[in-house]
């Protein structure tokens, strides 16, 4: 991170003055096919990671909700879970039920819908004092949510495609970061179609959820356990005893087949 | 000649070892639910079939047969012949869980009977179990159903001489 002192702020232009120290990142592997693989730091320095979800056009994929908190975890960061189009919720009969599973975990979600303005002030204070990055797939509505945080800047939306799923349209196509006028900042991303998990072991990979993090180690194989198919492995006992969503062991096993 | 392309999904069966192929030309259904061999199943399915949502993992093993269920609940002869689609009756052998799954079209006739026959003898424990799952085992007065499912006659099929 660097900060700009601006001689002319009309030409809104700027001199980098100091390379400040690098206390947290937020990394992905850069898709880039056919290349050898390298890190894409999407931002640094943040205090908040949010993961935007729209509650229909798109659905939520759940699966990339995961990498998002996985990541933040991994950087040491909290996640604040933020679903849009809470107008639209009535096409996702089960957004409640699944949401859930992540209110057990203890990640904060905040429902908003950046069309009513429903939520927004919950927002705003969730966000205040901090630097905040929205992430999330296109056409979910975050370049929409930073215009109704803060009217007057004016970004540019497009509606979603006209298709079922309500596919996005990549509008926002470069990373910004832009001070909040009840204090803060929020930086606010292109969508991301991809997000791979960068620098993170598979042994790891239990340890950076939440639930799962207290069972590992706790049966025979000790720290050596895949969490697969051991006998009496502690965290599928965890599941089949419902104090771990399938869902999210689901989601962990295919993680781990990636790394 | 011709040859099945490789196919993803193919497994080595956890409980005979042989090798399993996935490919839906040979079994006639969308999801491999259990060995064609020995007919052992794992548990990998929580609320629906290929969910793969299960972290218990265990083998399953075939303990009777029943008809799947239909417009005429468990209804199985229609003018003395069978009506609907055997199913196999496999229960955990970790959780006990019990489960319902089709038989495909490569599954062993002869051991399709033979889980039939070893389930005219079931443990209590297995019986209650079925009950309480609500499943209808097939039981001896089924036999002819088996057998027509099976071979299309009722008549004991001859073994097979070699020599």
């Amino acid at each position: 991170m660097i900060p700009l002192a601006s001689p002319n702020s009309k030409e809104a232009s700027g001199m980098i003055t100091e390379i400040l120290p690098r206390n947290s990142k937020l990394s992905r592997p850069a898709p880039v096919p056919g290349q050898r693989v390298f890190e894409q730091v999407i931002v640094s320095n943040a205090d908040l990671i949010v993961p935007v979800f729209s509650a229909a056009n798109p659905t939520p994929k759940w699966g990339l909700l995961d990498r998002y908190l996985v990541s933040a975890e991994a950087a040491g960061l909290p996640a604040l879970i933020v679903i849009n189009k809470l107008d639209l919720a009535w096409k996702n009969p089960t957004l409640d039920e699944e949401l859930e599973i992540y209110r057990r975990i203890g990640y904060p979600i905040v429902l908003v819908s950046a069309i009513d303005g429903g939520g927004i002030e919950e927002l705003k204070g969730a966000l205040q004092g901090k630097l905040s990055v929205f992430v999330g797939k296109s056409g979910v509505g975050k370049t929409s949510l930073l215009n109704a945080i803060q009217p007057g800047l004016g970004l540019r939306v497009k509606a979603v495609g006209n298709g079922e799923v309500g596919k996005g349209r990549h509008t926002t196509t470069h990373l910004e970061m832009f001070a909040l006028d009840f204090g803060g900042a929020l930086v606010d991303t292109p969508g991301m179609r991809e997000f791979g998990l960068w620098n993170i072991t598979a042994e790891e990979l239990a340890d950076l959820f939440p639930e799962m993090a207290g069972h590992v180690g706790q049966c025979k194989f000790g720290l050596s356990c895949q969490h697969d198919r051991e006998p009496g492995c502690a965290i599928r006992k965890a599941v089949m005893a419902g104090t771990v969503s399938p869902y999210r062991y689901q989601s962990y096993m295919r993680l781990r087949e990636e790394l | 000649m011709r040859t099945l392309p490789a196919s993803f999904g193919d497994f080595r069966c956890a409980h005979c070892r042989m090798i399993v192929s996935s490919a839906h030309v040979l079994s006639g259904v969308n999801n491999r639910n259990h060995c064609p061999y020995c007919l052992w199943s794992c548990h990998l399915d929580l609320f629906s079939a290929g969910d793969r949502l299960s972290a218990c993992k265990a083998p399953m093993t075939p303990v009777g047969l029943t008809m799947k269920k239909g417009r005429n609940k468990y209804q199985r002869l229609e003018n003395h012949r069978p009506r609907g689609e055997l199913m196999l009756i496999h229960e955990c052998t970790d959780c006990q869980t019990l489960s319902i799954n089709r038989i495909a079209a490569d599954d062993d006739s002869a051991s399709v009977l033979a889980v039939f026959e070893n389930s005219l003898t079931l443990t209590p424990r297995i019986q209650a179990r079925c009950r309480e799952y609500g499943i209808l085992i097939l039981n001896s007065a089924d036999h002819e159903i088996v057998q027509v499912q099976l071979y299309g006659c009722c008549a004991e099929i001859p073994a097979l001489s070699w020599t």
